[in-house]
């Protein structure tokens, strides 16, 4: 069953799955040009923190109005006009701080930036005000509000129990969403129309490709792996070196040579010079293959195709 | 700068001197990836006005680069560094390109000129059944405490009531509710003010939220509000206050009922969404009526805003209820030329707030 899922798989998905151990679940943002991007949808985790961490900078933004009140001399007045003062502005914060980094800072809140999320358009166009706008109000009833209420409820002397079970179970409602939709949207996503997505910063390695090479394969011994195989072997010559790096590159030219029948045994001194010969010359062939519509995916569709 | 420079025209044997064009390729575009990078990390550091002007201006062609890179590797690359990289900038690039366009100053000015107006007029219809659920539900409660006044603390929680209730006698009513003594500055404006704007908030909101739910938990809301006032009309009529009193909730109940109605009716919106999801399926309808229903709910807690200022604030200071009649009158006129403001303008960019 797990090996017929992850057959159906694009290779580079299988590559990602091989060395991450995780694949992240992506959805296609087509951009106004037509062109499909691939995006990693945010997991609920990674949101959870980055909320907690605006709610942190909210508190502690509260917290410096309160004390530079205190300071300039609201000492004097009455304990509940404080009180108000500081709940309101509380209030008034927290939606103003959420809305004007999500525009501001392009769908960012702090937690998000550092969390490395991203507020965006689930349609693919122009993340709109009214989109945060309306996001960032629902939260207000989806969390907050009951919040206040439960604990207002619990205030008042416990009279009314099913008050309290009433908010609570709202509250289960709906942090139960996001388990509920395959985008871990929740409430106000869905209503916005919006998707919080991963952004992942990846720098360009150096090119692997030789442009010239020791080392000739004959078309029959590349014909072997497909782009699987390809990408796996990109991954492996793109890490440091170390002394694993070193035994496996020794292990997976041993594999490689015994696979296409490579004459000679290779030098021990020789194998990441081996195995990127190989990869240059296994790449040129798959991607000169692919460009007449003979796609590759891996050595078992190489296989099928060579009995055939 | 053509996608087919990317593209071979021939292909070459293996042999020791190898040209791979995805290389090739890559050699030629990596200058142009390089300066979007370069820009871009400038405006996610410091924002839009971080890079210079000539940059900017680059921007969309290096993006437009970006993406049709990006398209020509994914038919003749196979290096999965280049691809993910490519897929990366072209999303960086996209967030910035097609970001938002508003501050949040702005979005709030074309909210109040516009947006909510004509969110308001959108859904006029779903207004009128939540204004219909609150008047059954003031009918009910009046009916019920006339007949019988032992409904009165089945329907009013003894918090709202303070105290008042069947028995209250007229002069009671009169000097410890309608016409109490203004407790000055502070202790209206600010801390009264507020309490009643929390309280109403809450309940406004959790009309508009609980839409989610089929608009079974608004309508019941909205008739329990309805409800409770229609209670304390009955008691007040009873001791022959009913002018008075209309006076005493009419001054800042035409701002409040006004907006609970409104919030009532965002939540109707979702409602009718989530029921009649129409050809577009349910979530697509979600995210266009949600956007006017959240425009309704916040909106509503705007107004709030307004009514506990009138409530907490201003109402025992006008003692008399002439003057809070006039005042009511005054609001309410204000309140329907604003929601019907803007209406030819507002028909075309009411999208677009």
């Amino acid at each position: 069953m797990a090996r017929e899922d992850t057959d159906r798989l694009a290779p580079a998905d299988r590559v990602a799955l091989l060395f991450d151990g995780t694949r992240r679940r992506t959805r296609a943002l087509v951009t106004p040009e037509g062109v499909a991007l691939r995006v990693d949808i945010a997991q609920r985790g990674e949101r959870v923190g980055a909320f907690l961490l605006d709610v942190l900078f909210w508190s502690l933004a509260t917290a410096a109005i309160f004390v530079a009140l205190l300071i300039a001399g609201a000492g004097g007045m009455e304990g509940d006009v404080l009180t108000t003062i500081v709940l309101f502005l509380a209030f008034l914060l927290r939606n103003l701080y959420f809305i004007h980094f999500e525009l501001a800072w392009r769908g960012r809140t702090p937690g998000k930036r550092i969390c490395g999320l991203r507020v965006v358009d689930r349609a693919g166009g122009h993340l709109a005000a009214g989109a945060v706008v309306a996001r960032n109000l629902t939260r207000e009833v989806e969390l907050f509000l009951p919040l206040e209420a439960l604990a207002s409820v619990a205030a008042a002397n416990g009279v009314a129990v099913w008050a309290q079970l009433a908010t609570f179970g709202w509250i289960v409602a709906i942090a139960a969403i996001p388990f509920l939709n395959r985008d871990h949207l929740r409430a106000g996503d869905l209503i916005a129309g919006t998707l919080v997505i991963a952004m992942p910063r990846r720098a360009l390695a150096p090119e692997l490709a030789e442009d010239t090479t020791d080392y000739v394969f004959t078309p029959a011994q590349l014909r072997a792996y497909g782009a699987f195989e390809l990408q796996v072997l990109e991954e492996l010559l793109r890490q440091g070196r170390s002394q694993d790096t070193r035994r496996l590159h020794a292990e997976v030219a041993a594999k490689i040579s015994q696979r296409i029948g490579w004459p000679v045994p290779v030098p021990e001194l020789d194998h990441e010079r081996f195995l990127r010969a190989f990869y240059t010359a296994e790449r040129a062939e798959l991607e000169r293959e692919q460009l007449y519509g003979r796609r590759r995916d891996d050595k078992d569709a190489a296989r099928q195709r060579s009995t055939r | 700068m053509t996608a087919s420079a990317g593209i071979p025209t021939d292909a070459q044997p293996a042999s020791p001197r190898l040209a791979l064009r995805s290389a090739e390729f890559r050699r030629e575009r990596e200058a142009a990836w390089a300066q979007l990078e370069a820009i871009l990390a400038e405006i996610e550091k410091r924002g839009i006005k971080g890079p210079a002007a000539e940059d900017l201006q680059r921007l969309p062609i290096l993006y437009r680069g970006a993406v049709s890179s990006l398209s020509v590797a994914r038919t003749i690359a196979l290096d999965r560094n280049l691809l993910r990289y490519l897929e990366d900038l072209s999303l960086r690039a996209f967030l910035v390109v097609y970001g938002p366009r508003a501050s949040a100053g702005e979005g709030f000015a074309s909210f109040l000129a516009r947006g909510f107006p004509a969110a308001v007029r959108a859904a006029r219809w779903h207004i009128l059944i939540a204004v219909l659920a609150t008047a059954l539900g003031i009918a009910a409660g009046d009916m019920l405490v006339s007949a019988d006044t032992d409904w009165f603390s089945a329907l009013v929680p003894s918090d709202l009531s303070g105290g008042r209730g069947p028995a209250s006698t007229a002069a009671e009513l009169r000097q410890s509710e309608i016409f109490a003594p203004w407790e000055g500055f502070v202790a209206s404006f600010v801390v009264f003010a507020n309490s009643l704007f929390r309280h109403n908030a809450i309940i406004a909101l959790m009309a508009f939220g609980l839409g989610f739910l089929a608009g079974v938990p608004t309508l019941l809301l909205l008739v329990y509000n309805g409800l409770t006032l229609g209670a304390f009309l009955a008691i007040h009529a009873k001791r022959g206050l009913t002018i008075d009193f209309l006076g005493w909730i009419s001054i800042h109940g035409v701002t409040e009922l006004a907006a609970i109605v409104l919030a009532g009716g965002g939540g109707l919106v979702i409602a009718d969404a989530v029921l009649f999801p129409r050809r577009h399926g349910r979530l697509a309808t979600l995210v266009r009526k949600g956007r006017e229903a959240t425009k309704l709910g916040g909106g509503a807690v705007l107004m709030l805003f307004v009514a506990g200022l009138i409530e907490g604030g201003m109402r025992q200071l006008v003692a008399n209820t002439d003057g809070r009649f006039a005042i009511a009158a005054v609001t309410a006129s204000l309140w329907l030329t604003y929601f019907l403001s803007g209406r030819r303008r507002g028909a075309r960019v009411a999208d677009g707030a």
